[in-house]
């Protein structure tokens, strides 16, 4: 018995040392040793910790496939990541919870549809490898709770959002980041006048969330985090006067807009962006994902612009990480994968071997070190609250509401009445069901 | 009366021994079909009479869905959008599919070319084919290159982010693809009619019209019935040509049912509701099917 548990571990090892190397290699290597580790092996290694993972993105995926090898060779448990398109990734998701055999963890964001499934009783309670984290900010550690006292979550990236712009297109216009609102209104001016578009914004296609992080940004510095968290909770309602009040600085906004900015999805808005033909992108740092890597040391960004000095500043820092299936089999191997990415080591590992613009949430690890990082990091640091962002704050359900009224707002700005309350009946029906 | 009975007894006895392995073949499949099939039919109409969000159990409330849908606007515009697809996403396809195949039917040099080439976009995935439509429609694609080529330049249009135009923009691949479809089909239609028919209408002097009148389009009645429920069928469950190219936006204006159900299902949660729409477009598609085909095959005995 031990012999044969033995053998089927270094034939395990074997192969996927041999696809770690195929990662590396050529592709046809790749394809041959890749579909030996997943259908041969991975039945004997009973303890392999399944990681079911959205993250789709090349980079991204090298890196946790990179973490997950990183882990096996340690020696105890092993791990073993299956890579899902994260349109299927999230449809499924309840399925593969509610599920008699699930996979054992997966890549997720805390919000609202976390607490969610915490309160049913399907995810995995990760207090004690908490008890191992204890250098972790209190505002990670308050984000991964189920708001019951039970910790379900392990923290390892985040980012932040910002205007994106090229250094070489600003420096060619002459033009200075904003340090106001009303400079940046001039700064938009300035650019419309030398006849580009100052906004990029790739809320066209299958992307139209991307306008939410205009709604977010607004109502946080205009209505401060607190009622923004409400609003998105369903305590308060979306055509309540101080929801209305956040779109007229949007309105000043709105002429300086790519005229396409509805018409193109993100990817196609970066590139844009990226040509200089547009200005400026409010986005998140998984842009970068997307350009070319000798444009990423010409990018740089800036806060989005104060509007009212009395609210306290806060920022977008939505954070990535782990959860785990409470019906797993393999609660301790699960357990000692969450504490190993949890660590330092893994999380810098992970940065190493992606873009490189998220940060570690370890406070211990280092992040990539480009000045771009540093300014971002910066940012978050000073801000007094952090919001995730529109869908991970409210759900993903509601999301499509956000969807509808948002790029509605931005093609017909008269209608804002009746948006907002069409907005308020939709939400309404998310939150009841 | 004993010689009558004889017989007749003999055949009763007779029908009640079917052989095992014939049974076997009735049962397994209705088994199968029951399991895969009805079962899951079942629940889905069991499911729309309840609330539920894929995770907790599912509540009941009756008929409530139903009267939902009745002050939904967005089930109103995805309804309506519905008809206006059947419509003409069937009308066009059925009657362009019917003019190629009449124009290809004779042969001449370089027909083959022209019928593959017709016929190649049914090959293709409708996702990829919406992603290439999807540059094609980009306020820098080749459509509004071409517009601005022929002096239409104030024609120009982010066509799939305009509510006006979303709906169209999005039929239209779906069109270029469903008539090469069509076309096939009339296509071995046509080839079925027996050539001596035209022979003698021409003997009796008919002109072109009225040979399609008295001859083409009564002969081509039982494939009008299948083309009839293919187009009524797909048109029912396009899906993913607009889920890929707009998701039924901006703002719901090109929402389809079958994209309506799929957004209530999956983002929204709201699985009762949506299995509700999913009865609906069931109802839809099986009653204007089995209504016609009833009709049709009746008449044809």
């Amino acid at each position: 018995m031990t012999s044969a548990a033995g053998l089927s571990r270094r034939h395990f090892l074997r192969n996927t040392g041999l696809a770690g190397l195929g990662v590396l290699g050529s592709s046809s290597f790749l394809a041959a040793c890749a579909t030996s580790v997943s259908s041969g092996p991975v039945k004997q290694a009973a303890g392999a910790v399944t990681v079911q993972s959205n993250l789709s993105s090349p980079q991204a995926k090298v890196a946790i496939e990179a973490l997950a090898k990183a882990f096996g060779d340690k020696g105890g448990a092993q791990a073993t990541v299956n890579t899902v398109a994260s349109e299927t990734f999230r449809t499924q998701l309840p399925s593969y919870l509610t599920a008699a055999n699930p996979p054992d963890s997966y890549t997720w964001y805390p919000g609202s549809l976390l607490s969610g499934y915490a309160r049913k009783g399907l995810l995995l309670d990760v207090g004690d490898v908490w008890q191992t984290m204890g250098n972790y900010s209190q505002a990670f550690r308050t984000l991964s709770g189920d708001g019951a006292g039970h910790q379900v979550f392990v923290p390892t990236t985040y980012y932040w959002w910002g205007f994106f712009y090229r250094k070489s297109n600003f420096a060619k216009w002459g033009v200075q980041p904003p340090k106001s609102w009303s400079e940046f209104l001039t700064l938009c001016e300035t650019l419309k006048g030398k006849g580009i578009a100052p906004i990029g914004l790739g809320a066209g296609g299958t992307t139209p969330w991307t306008a939410s992080a205009w709604f977010d940004y607004l109502n946080i510095r205009i209505n401060g985090a607190p009622f923004h968290r409400q609003l998105l909770a369903g305590q308060q309602r979306f055509d309540d006067p101080k929801v209305k009040r956040i779109f007229d600085p949007w309105r000043q906004a709105l002429p300086y807009f790519d005229p396409n900015g509805t018409a193109l999805a993100f990817q196609d808005a970066t590139t844009v962006l990226l040509q200089g033909r547009t200005g400026m992108v409010l986005t998140g740092t998984f842009f970068a994902d997307a350009a070319p890597k000798d444009a990423l040391d010409d990018l740089d960004f800036f806060q989005f612009p104060i509007l009212d000095p009395s609210v306290p500043t806060a920022e977008e820092g939505p954070t990535d990480g782990f959860f785990a299936s409470a019906r797993t089999p393999h609660v301790a191997e699960v357990k000692e994968w969450f504490k190993y990415v949890a660590t330092a080591e893994s999380q810098e590992l992970y940065i190493k071997n992606s873009s490189g613009t998220v940060l570690p949430a370890n406070p211990a690890a280092k992040d990539s070190g480009t000045p771009l990082v540093q300014k971002g990091r910066k940012m978050l640091a000073d801000a007094k609250e952090l919001t995730q962002f529109f869908n991970r704050d409210s759900s993903d359900a509601l999301q499509p509401t956000a969807d509808a009224a948002l790029i509605r707002f931005i093609q017909k700005p008269n209608e804002l009445d009746s948006i907002l309350a069409d907005w308020q009946t939709a939400a309404q029906k998310v939150w009841l069901s | 009366m004993a010689v009558l009975n004889a017989p007749a007894v003999r055949r009763r006895r007779a029908m009640r021994r079917v052989p095992p392995v014939l049974l076997l073949f009735v049962l397994v499949p209705v088994v199968v079909e029951g399991f895969w099939v009805f079962w899951p039919a079942l629940q889905g109409f069991y499911l729309s009479l309840t609330n539920w969000d894929g995770v907790s159990a599912p509540s009941f409330v009756g008929l409530g869905n139903y009267a939902e849908m009745l002050s939904d606007d967005i089930f109103g515009t995805a309804a309506l959008n519905t008809v206006i697809w059947i419509v003409l996403f069937g009308g066009i396809s059925a009657a362009g599919g019917l003019g190629l195949a009449l124009l290809l039917n004779r042969e001449r040099r370089g027909v083959g070319f022209y019928r593959a080439a017709l016929f190649t976009p049914v090959v293709f995935s409708l996702v990829a084919t919406s992603l290439i439509w999807q540059v094609i429609y980009q306020p820098d694609g080749v459509v509004n290159k071409l517009l601005a080529a022929v002096g239409l330049g104030s024609w120009q249009h982010s066509w799939l982010a305009d509510p006006q135009t979303a709906l169209y923009a999005v039929l239209i691949p779906a069109l270029w693809r469903q008539l090469g479809y069509v076309m096939v089909l009339y296509l071995a239609g046509l080839k079925g009619i027996d050539p001596a028919l035209y022979e003698a209408a021409k003997l009796d002097g008919a002109t072109s019209v009225q040979q399609f009148r008295h001859i083409t389009w009564p002969q081509l009645r039982s494939v009008n019935s299948v083309v009839l429920s293919v187009i009524i069928i797909d048109s029912l469950r396009s899906f993913d040509v607009v889920w890929s190219m707009t998701k039924g936006g901006p703002y719901h204006s090109s929402e389809l049912l079958s994209t309506y159900m799929y957004a209530t299902a999956f983002q929204s949660l709201r699985l009762g509701y949506a299995s509700a729409l999913a009865v609906v477009i069931f109802v839809l598609a099986f009653g204007v099917i089995v209504t016609y085909l009833v009709r049709a095959f009746r008449e044809d005995q």
